[in-house]
């Protein structure tokens, strides 16, 4: 169970960067970056899961001899998407600009940088 | 013992449905539907978080990852939308 949840993030990975490699507009290429980063979230949760365990959330029904899955990786996962938004959000601020200032949206019609 | 299947049963499931959602999110090639296929990835993957016992993961990916996310997409292609359409009308104008 523990590896297929490893592939599921594996595959998840590959096929964000495969959309990242073959799209056509700026905006499908950022979006695609998100996919390939929530990879990694289920990667940190998988991480740190244990069957049989609960939610680490101690409590009247939770004590310590409860077997709970590990709050660490959560904490991860949690500043994982939160980062993940800032990214997509800045990233495409970028793509507003540039069809601002070029027209373009589609990476193939860039030209060469110019400093 | 049925219960631990059960569990294994519901974590698969869900695994196999984000890998799906995923591959819907990347292979739909015109942005705006891919703003809604987004959002819906989001909910399976804070379904698969509810389901591996991780409540609070899932309440910040509900709330980033199925609203503020495909938002602000779908408002960043609004705004390269509307950039296009002037500049086509003011290269219009000069044809004039």
């Amino acid at each position: 169970m523990t590896y297929y949840a490893y592939f599921v993030a594996g595959a998840v990975m590959l096929l964000g960067i495969a959309g990242l490699a073959t799209s056509r507009n700026l905006v499908h290429a950022v979006v695609c970056l998100s996919v390939a980063q929530s990879a990694t979230y289920i990667l940190l949760i998988a991480v740190g899961y244990q069957s049989g365990a609960v939610a680490p959330i101690f409590g009247a029904q939770t004590g310590r001899d409860t077997p709970v899955v590990d709050p660490v990786v959560q904490a991860l996962a949690l500043t994982d998407i939160v980062v993940s938004a800032a990214v997509t959000s800045m990233l495409l601020a970028l793509v507003v600009q540039m069809a601002k200032r070029r027209r373009v949206v589609d990476p193939d019609h860039l030209g060469p940088l110019e400093g | 013992m049925s219960e631990g299947i059960l569990t294994d049963v519901l974590i698969a499931v869900s695994l196999t449905l984000v890998l799906a959602g995923a591959a819907i999110v990347v292979f739909v090639r015109r942005p705006a539907r891919q703003a809604v296929a987004l959002s819906a990835y989001g909910v399976l993957l804070t379904v698969l978080f509810l389901v591996l016992q991780a409540p609070d993961v899932a309440l910040s990916q509900v709330a980033v990852g199925s609203a503020v996310v495909p938002l602000i997409v779908v408002l960043a292609i609004r705004k390269v939308e509307s950039i296009h359409a002037n500049a086509g009308s003011r290269d219009a104008e000069r044809e004039h």
